[in-house]
């Protein structure tokens, strides 16, 4: 069964018209499911616990980047997902504005999304772990006094200003294309950006590293703000997403 | 100019970026900022013209262009550029120098060293380059 998890703002009557064409385009692909409102529920990772334990196959996020936050934090808290974790998917259908993460997905627009859905094209993605939050995208901070310490024993530095990016999954609309970031490898792809030119950049992999930094603005997939300090991790192969063939990934 | 295998160099140190601590790595490194401590790496390094290095340097081939504190040991092929200065000891198979680098430190080739092993006729050494 898919379950599909409406957010808060789809209430607004200018997105009735798109709702209605993505409903009748997942019935006419007869991927009809249970739809389940957020603004009407208080307890996401309860409802999405109780979804998977009566069997559902797919949890779709119906919205934007932090609806995709949301869902994502609750599947993945689920104390049921490792059991079911082979057989549950993870999809996105894109309604309106900042929808960078379907976007890397390569999930470009609504009515497109069912299709992917249909088509069924999984990949395994690694998901992001700063303190008690999941991240799919990246955790980004000024990089002017930052430090970031690695368990293997260095730590990295920079007075000067600029910005530091600590990559999940590139998003194929916000970051910069020529960055090279993999969520399927098992690591953080971490870049230091301090000039206007790409060739004073800094560039490591890592799969954990505490950040130190004096300003205490970490932003979180865009849409949540951490102090620092922060440790930062990554979970293997934690998720399956289904994906579109346009995809910012292999 | 660096080599074109470090074109998509695993990690790169950026010239605004300090390194402190034992740098270990498994795949080409390039070095443009400072580092302070130790840095290895199973493949090749590339160590910029403005690089400060004050480490102990271990890898399989190296091109040097910056300052280096401490001894290197490349189990391959160094580079030095012009424009690099070395104070410490470096160990290589094979080693080219330009014109203008600076060398404070013993040079030892352990290429040289196998050679005369095989061969006790070859008298072949590779001397301290004199400032």
């Amino acid at each position: 069964m898919n379950i599909y998890i409406y957010d808060d703002y789809l209430n607004k009557p200018k997105y009735n018209r798109i709702l209605s064409r993505v409903e009748i385009r997942l019935t006419d692909l007869s991927l009809n499911g249970k739809i389940i409102r957020l603004g009407a529920i208080r307890n996401v990772s309860d409802v999405i616990q109780n979804e998977i334990k009566n069997g559902a196959k797919t949890i779709v996020a119906v919205g934007n980047n932090q609806t995709v936050s949301k869902v994502i934090g609750a599947i993945i808290d689920n104390e049921l997902y490792g059991f079911f974790q082979k057989n549950v998917l993870f999809s996105i259908i894109p309604i309106g504005e900042d929808n960078s993460i379907a976007d890397s997905l390569g999930i470009k627009a609504s009515e497109e999304a069912c299709n992917i859905l249909l088509a069924r094209r999984v990949k395994k993605i690694d998901i992001g772990l700063i303190n008690n939050y999941y991240f799919l995208n990246k955790v980004s901070l000024p990089s002017a006094g930052a430090v970031l310490e690695f368990k293997d024993g260095f730590s990295l530095s920079t007075d000067q200003k600029g910005v530091i990016e600590i990559f999940n999954l590139r998003s194929a609309t916000n970051d910069d294309k020529r960055l090279k970031v993999n969520p399927i490898d098992g690591l953080l792809d971490i870049y230091i950006k301090t000039g206007k030119n790409i060739k004073d950049l800094t560039r490591l992999t890592a799969d954990s590293l505490k950040i130190s930094t004096a300003s205490n603005e970490l932003l979180v997939d865009g849409t949540l703000n951490l102090s620092a300090p922060a440790n930062i991790g990554i979970v293997r192969g934690k998720l399956n997403v289904v994906v579109g063939r346009d995809r910012s990934f292999d | 100019m660096k080599p074109e295998k470090f074109k998509d160099a695993e990690t790169i140190i950026g010239s605004s970026v300090t390194v402190k601590g034992d740098f270990h790595g498994t795949g080409n490194i390039i070095i443009e900022g400072s580092l302070e401590g130790s840095l290895k790496t199973d493949a090749d390094v590339y160590i910029g013209e403005k690089a400060q290095v004050v480490a102990n340097i271990e890898a399989e081939n190296a091109t040097i262009n910056g300052q280096i504190n401490g001894t290197i040991k490349i189990s391959q092929y160094l580079a030095l550029g012009s424009t690099a200065k070395i104070n410490g000891d470096v160990n290589f198979q094979e080693l080219s120098v330009s014109r203008g680098a600076l060398i404070n430190g013993r040079l030892s080739s352990h290429g040289a060293a196998r050679n005369k092993k095989n061969n006790s006729t070859d008298k072949k050494e590779v001397l301290p380059e004199e400032e």
